[in-house]
């Protein structure tokens, strides 16, 4: 789309006065086309990238990578990550980044799991039928890692990177001491159900993931707090002088954050009702991969929250492949890798690519008389 | 005044040695067992290799970037070294492997670099992503094996210490691998402080741009930056698999965060242009003592991440405040003074 209206754009560049209007035009033009195109091409791209992957292994593989039990298998993987990466996308949308997200995840399963012994022990029915609170007290208890880690970096004003590493040790510091770093087991029946449930075949936890994945969206695309997020990642001094509550904000992106990852701590006992200090440890760094993967720009203001799921299904679908053309998770390893910086060279050539126009177009408008009007106007 | 400024450092290095003292002396208040040569001994061997890793995050945190893949090139290319050697059943000997292991930590090294220069990409994420190559690359072609055996070379520099103390409570042994250590603190810092090219460092982690227009070569500093923090990471490789005295390819990775926890406690700012030698070496040893106290106060060692996690909370929060505060005396000066005052200033 955009290279072939660069095209015309440049091609019409050096011609005499009366076609400069129609140059601005096709500026104006190829600007508008562009600036939705930033925000989309991360979805636009993924799922480029998701039919390809699926062509790909089905292809390769189709016995075993369409079979219906490994589609399952990544509709039942592919939730937890997610949000796990929606959340990110959400603290990278403020310029941020929360390297605690999973370490609150683990510690809303931890809770969770240690409620539900203790109240079990004394009483089993109570426990089954508290179910929905315990699994609440969880979610609350990420909400509180998020509003920590949102104090520290609004109120105290620490860096995000740093606050987040900082946190991010205390977590998952106190859940190795809670548990005493083995592994606890146990989980409200209810969440059991949920794990095992499908609503037509699709898996009910995945059902979870597409809602929150909406629901972000619309927090993010349709509401005040939203355009607040995205305005302070995309420029926070401009945001400052546009009297937009910056500390406000970043406390509930933060808030909101934690609460994500309590749920996904929530996903993790629904497909297992274990729970450890130390589970999904690999996660820190494939949920940074997935939000840029999908769009997200990791210096702030611009994201897309379906660009997000897709990039998580096409990494599910990328690593079941392997599997099943039998690859092993460290050639995985190194097509995450490679899939990661791959995109990012890509972005950083196609947005060279479009800026170009822009520097040529001055020393050509140099040599006409009219040519400040044109560069004001370009 | 000025002398109250200079103890204190320009990072603050000062202050973390009064902690660091002052954490000393309450262990051995409350633990006698806590002052021996023993201890001293064991954590200045424990730090070894953190130290070195430190050493190369610096580098890269003082130009304004972030590497975590420098544990993947650590073990990389210290036990591609080792399995080369083995496989080929000789040993060219302790400088031999080290040459090796620096080639390829300076290869992965400079990947990072022309990925990061080239395309000036976040250099978090690129990182990321080569982490995972690296790894999985170490894996995939290198192998997965547990090596309980070393060149012969390597086996003899693991038992060579350079103390051998005899006192009433045992035995206190100084690895011999200290004194390279010492030797690489004294050359980066020496570098950074002295050298065109350490130089180049801070201006680039100051201001990128700033650098560029001062005629700075940003892109060549950057490439080399990575490739000497690879090889940094190379030496600090080969040196863990001696110090354990055997190639397990599922060392060292995942501890990347913890070092540059240790980095920003030394002082270092994480957006560049900040960082000391004496800071980083200090803050290592903080994390270290600490490791080491709380198993003597017979705190579980679990607790550690969180210790960390606090002091850096509280160490990085002290700093923001001060920052914050400083910045807003700085603008009611402004307020205060007129234009005329900061003409004179800049006149004289």
């Amino acid at each position: 789309m955009t290279p072939t209206t660069d095209k015309r754009a440049r091609a019409s560049a050096p011609n005499p006065p009366p076609l400069r209007n129609l140059n601005d035009q096709l500026g104006r033009f190829t600007r508008r086309l562009v600036r939705p195109g930033g925000a989309q091409r991360g979805a636009g791209r993924m799922v480029a990238a998701l039919l390809l992957a699926m062509a790909l292994f089905t292809f390769l593989n189709p016995r075993v990578f369409l079979s219906p039990i490994n589609l399952q298998n990544i509709a039942v993987a592919a939730p937890e990550i997610g949000i796990i990466a929606i959340a990110m996308m959400l603290v990278m949308l403020t310029g941020g980044i929360d390297l605690s997200l999973v370490a609150i995840a683990n510690f809303s399963a931890i809770t969770i799991s240690t409620l539900h012994t203790a109240i079990a022990a004394t009483n089993p029915d109570l426990a089954n039928s508290l179910g929905f609170l315990i699994v609440l007290a969880g979610i609350v208890a990420g909400m509180l890692g998020g509003a920590f880690n949102g104090f520290l970096v609004s109120v105290v004003g620490i860096t995000p990177i740093l606050a987040t590493l900082a946190t991010m040790q205390i977590y998952n510091g106190i859940a190795i001491v809670w548990t005493g770093g083995s592994t606890l087991y146990g989980a409200p029946t209810v969440l059991g159900a949920i794990g095992q449930a499908a609503l037509a075949n699709v898996p009910v936890l995945f059902i979870i993931f597409v809602i929150t994945a909406i629901l972000v969206a619309v927090l993010v695309n349709r509401t005040a707090l939203g355009r607040m997020i995205q305005l302070e990642g995309a420029n926070p001094v401009a945001a400052r002088y546009s009297a937009i509550p910056t500390r406000a904000v970043l406390m509930k992106t933060y808030t909101v954050g934690g609460m994500l990852a309590g749920l996904a701590g929530v996903l993790f006992l629904a497909r297992n009702p274990t729970a450890s200090a130390d589970y999904g440890s690999s996660y820190v760094l494939l949920v940074i991969v997935i939000a840029v993967l999908g769009g997200t720009n990791p210096t702030g203001g611009f994201a897309s929250v379906f660009g997000v799921v897709l990039a998580t299904l096409t990494l599910q679908v990328v690593s079941s492949g392997f599997t099943a053309i039998r690859l092993s998770s460290y050639e995985y390893a190194i097509a995450q890798g490679v899939i990661l910086i791959a995109v990012m060279i890509l972005d950083s050539v196609m947005s060279t690519r479009t800026r170009r126009p822009h520097k040529t177009i001055p020393p050509t408008g140099v040599a006409t008389p009219t040519s400040d009007t044109s560069l004001i106007r370009t | 005044m000025d002398l109250v400024r200079k103890l204190r450092g320009t990072n603050n290095e000062g202050v973390l040695a009064l902690v660091l003292l002052g954490l000393i002396v309450a262990m051995s208040i409350a633990n006698p067992t806590f002052f021996t040569l023993n201890t001293g001994f064991s954590i200045l061997r424990s730090s070894i290799v953190p130290v070195i890793f430190a050493l190369g995050v610096l580098i890269v945190v003082i130009t304004g970037g972030i590497d975590v893949s420098f544990a993947a090139i650590a073990i990389f290319a210290g036990y591609s070294t080792v399995t080369f050697c083995l496989s080929a059943g000789f040993d060219p000997g302790l400088p031999g492997i080290f040459l090796i292991a620096i080639a390829v930590g300076a290869a992965l090294g400079l990947i990072n670099g022309v990925v990061i220069a080239r395309f000036n990409l976040p250099t978090l994420i690129v990182t990321l992503g080569t982490q995972g190559i690296f790894f999985g690359a170490m894996y995939t072609y290198v192998g997965a094996t547990y090596y309980a055996d070393l060149p012969k070379s390597m086996a003899d520099l693991a038992t060579s210490n350079l103390f051998d103390i005899t006192t009433d409570i045992g035995r206190a042994y100084l690895h011999v691998l200290v004194v390279p250590v010492l030797v690489l603190c004294l050359a980066v810092g020496w570098m950074l402080k002295r050298t065109m090219f350490g130089r180049s460092l801070y201006a680039i982690g100051g201001d990128i741009e700033a650098a560029r227009r001062a005629g700075f070569q940003v892109k060549r500093t950057q490439i080399s930056v990575y490739m000497l923090v690879g090889a940094l990471a190379a030496i600090a490789g080969v040196i863990h698999i001696v110090l354990s005295r055997s190639a397990n390819p599922r060392d060292l990775v995942g501890g990347e965060l913890d070092i540059i926890a240790a980095v920003i406690l030394g002082g270092a700012a994480i957006f560049g242009g900040r960082g000391s030698v004496t800071g980083t070496v200090l803050g290592v040893l903080l994390v270290q003592v600490i490791k080491n106290s709380l198993l003597l106060v017979g705190v579980p060692s679990a607790w550690l991440r969180t210790a960390v996690g606090v002091l850096l909370v509280v160490g990085v929060g002290i700093q923001a405040i001060a920052a914050r505060r400083d910045a807003r005396r700085m603008r009611v000066i402004q307020d205060l003074d007129t234009e005329q005052k900061t003409e004179q200033e800049m006149a004289s």
